[in-house]
């Protein structure tokens, strides 16, 4: 078979309106479908739906499009608590319908993947101050997207010893060093990694949830064997991580870890070379640009 | 005339992979002819579904089974969702690619449901030609499944046989025949499921799909949960008739039980296949009404094509 354009004869994408009578069926269905509460059965929307759907003798034309419309909010509230258990949990069932079914308002879906769902309710959840505990919802909701990223990143195979071995002594100074897709750096005001265990506990176990008082964290998020962890750093460590994530060549990354944190300056001279020494031996250093 | 199931092998019989059961297909390795994937659970750039799939497809043959392609949709073809699926078609290398006669969103929103065509000139035109361009950019077969719907279009001029019929015909695409759709559109619409199995042209039907569903009384929904009614194996066994053999595969994707469940159905529709396709002919097949007898069960909550992805919840919680 021949290959070919699947957009051949197609116009380009971007704020997409109905051309044609099954364009305009399609976008009404679609609108209806997206109301957050259910259809009303007024007669100017009975009108409307008499004319495109059907009324059998069990269902009117409102009713066949509820069954849709539920199905939408349905399945998306669905995809959301599983991605966000830890968010959820905080605030509790009737706080966090009202906060997702205003986020799909504000962000409806786009993606052919519900894995993409929730992609934006961190900047949502930072938009709606009126939350209570909205720092600590911040927070949440950025480890649970952070989560979500790194289950599925791309599998990178570690730099080797004998890489690491061959690298010349004076080309360390201009290094790039890239991190395995499988990282994440994470400064978080609560600690709620562990805070979200306990969601999980007392969601499982029927106890009471006692939420996390402040305490300011730098986390490493990591998958190793196809699982989660998380693990708090020194800040001087994670300082050098994200000079490094932003390719930041190395002894230029140490000098701005130093200067940005100047308490942690001697550790960062003391401990640079155990750090490297371990994010190499586990898996975190994908590979190094001399 | 198309050979029959367009010169498509016949994979036997198997079931839907889904998530609960991937660590034991993997370390277990029980006997089955295919599974299905659900394409869109493996699009990603790594991590444990890629893991998972990659085993399977070292002791399986796999299909795969999409649900986000929407052919009707007003908007044209997702390129990146199509470049993406050709990767993921390269890896697997199945034999065919089906998706659904359906649409998915409009004006830049994906529903993720798939949902129901008007059965019209205009929407043929439509899906005929994005179907030839999706099987001409994937090179490989593709067929469209007919979808379970819940309701029916006043702009409708076709039967939803003829309508799939002239679609895979002109497109030249096979057609995966989903003998539950057929009879939860009927129970739904009130038609005949028979005609539709008569109907629809068989040398087209690459794979059948067999799963249960959620009668709520005044209408069902394809939630895919529970066992194939008997009515469903009766027009199974009529379809088989009609085709010859045909893989098939049997759908469980709510209320997802143990795997040895999935293997007691797939069990049951190999049996009657063999009794089928042995000769054994089937005189005493209700025909002529649509299906009213089944009472209502149970509710419907959140459900999904393909039943749930695989998270980062499942057995790794950090």
């Amino acid at each position: 078979m021949k290959r070919s354009d699947p957009n051949r004869g197609e116009p380009a994408q971007g704020n997409p309106q109905p051309k044609n009578e099954l364009d305009e069926l399609q976008f009404f269905f679609a609108e209806q479908l997206r109301k957050r509460r259910a259809l009303p059965k007024d007669a100017e929307l009975s009108e409307r739906a008499r004319s495109i759907v059907r009324a059998t003798g069990r269902l009117s034309a409102v009713e066949r499009l509820e069954i849709y419309r539920e199905q939408f909010w349905l399945r998306h509230t669905a995809s959301l608590v599983e991605d966000f258990p830890g968010l959820s949990g905080i605030l509790g069932q009737a706080a966090w319908e009202d906060l997702i079914e205003g986020y799909l308002e504000v962000h409806p879906p786009r993606s052919f993947t519900l894995r993409d769902l929730g992609l934006e309710l961190p900047e949502y959840v930072e938009a709606r101050p009126d939350l209570a505990q909205h720092a600590l919802c911040c927070d949440m909701a950025r480890l649970e997207r952070a989560y979500l990223e790194l289950f599925d990143a791309a599998d990178a195979t570690p730099l080797n010893a004998a890489a690491l071995a061959a690298i010349p002594e004076a080309a360390w100074e201009n290094a790039r060093i890239e991190l395995s897709p499988t990282l994440r750096l994470l400064e978080v005001e609560y600690p709620v990694a562990e805070l979200r265990q306990r969601v999980f506990l007392a969601r499982d176990g029927g106890i009471e949830l006692l939420l996390a008082s402040p305490e300011k964290q730098r986390l490493l998020l990591f998958r190793r064997d196809l699982s989660l962890f998380h693990e708090a750093v020194a800040a001087g460590a994670f300082a050098l991580l994200r000079s490094l994530t932003q390719r930041v060549p190395l002894v230029a990354a140490c000098e701005r870890a130093q200067a940005e944190i100047p308490e942690e300056a001697a550790s960062v001279a003391a401990n640079v070379g155990a750090w490297f020494a371990d994010w190499t031996a586990r898996g975190f250093i994908a590979s190094i640009e001399v | 005339m198309s050979a029959a199931r367009l010169g498509l092998p016949d994979l036997g019989v198997g079931v839907g992979l889904r998530v609960p059961h991937y660590r034991y297909v993997v370390e277990q390795k029980p006997a089955m002819d295919f599974f299905e994937i659900i394409s869109e659970n493996f699009m990603v750039d790594g991590g444990r579904p890629r893991h998972h799939l990659a085993r399977v497809l070292e002791q399986y043959r796999v299909v795969q089974h999409g649900v986000s392609l929407g052919i009707a949709g007003p908007e044209p073809l997702d390129r990146e969702y199509l470049a993406r699926l050709k990767r993921l078609v390269r890896e697997v290398k199945p034999p065919w690619l089906s998706d659904h006669f359906c649409w998915c969103g409009a004006g830049g929103a994906h529903l993720h449901d798939l949902l129901p065509i008007p059965y019209t000139r205009q929407a043929i035109a439509r899906v005929v030609e994005r179907a030839k361009q999706v099987q001409d950019f994937l090179e490989l077969p593709f067929a469209l499944e007919n979808t379970s719907s819940y309701l029916e279009f006043e702009s409708s001029t076709l039967s939803e046989w003829e309508f799939i019929g002239e679609i895979a015909e002109r497109a030249n695409i096979g057609i995966l025949f989903d003998l539950n759709n057929v009879y939860v559109s009927a129970y739904n619409h009130g038609f005949d499921p028979y005609e539709f199995v008569e109907c629809v042209p068989h040398e087209r039907i690459v794979q059948i799909h067999l799963a249960g569903h959620t009668n709520l009384g005044d209408y069902i929904i394809d939630t895919h949960r529970g066992h194939v009614i008997d009515e469903v194996w009766n027009l199974y066994r009529r379809t088989l008739e009609l085709t010859g053999p045909v893989s098939t595969l049997i759908e469980w994707d709510d209320e997802i039980p143990s795997f040895d469940v999935l293997v007691a159905e797939a069990e049951k529709a190999r049996t009657i296949r063999q009794r089928v396709l042995g000769g054994e002919r089937l005189e005493a097949i209700a025909r002529g009404a649509p299906p009213r007898s089944a009472a209502p069960r149970e509710d419907a909550h959140g459900w999904q094509q393909g039943g749930p992805r695989e998270t980062a919840h499942d057995g790794s919680t950090p």
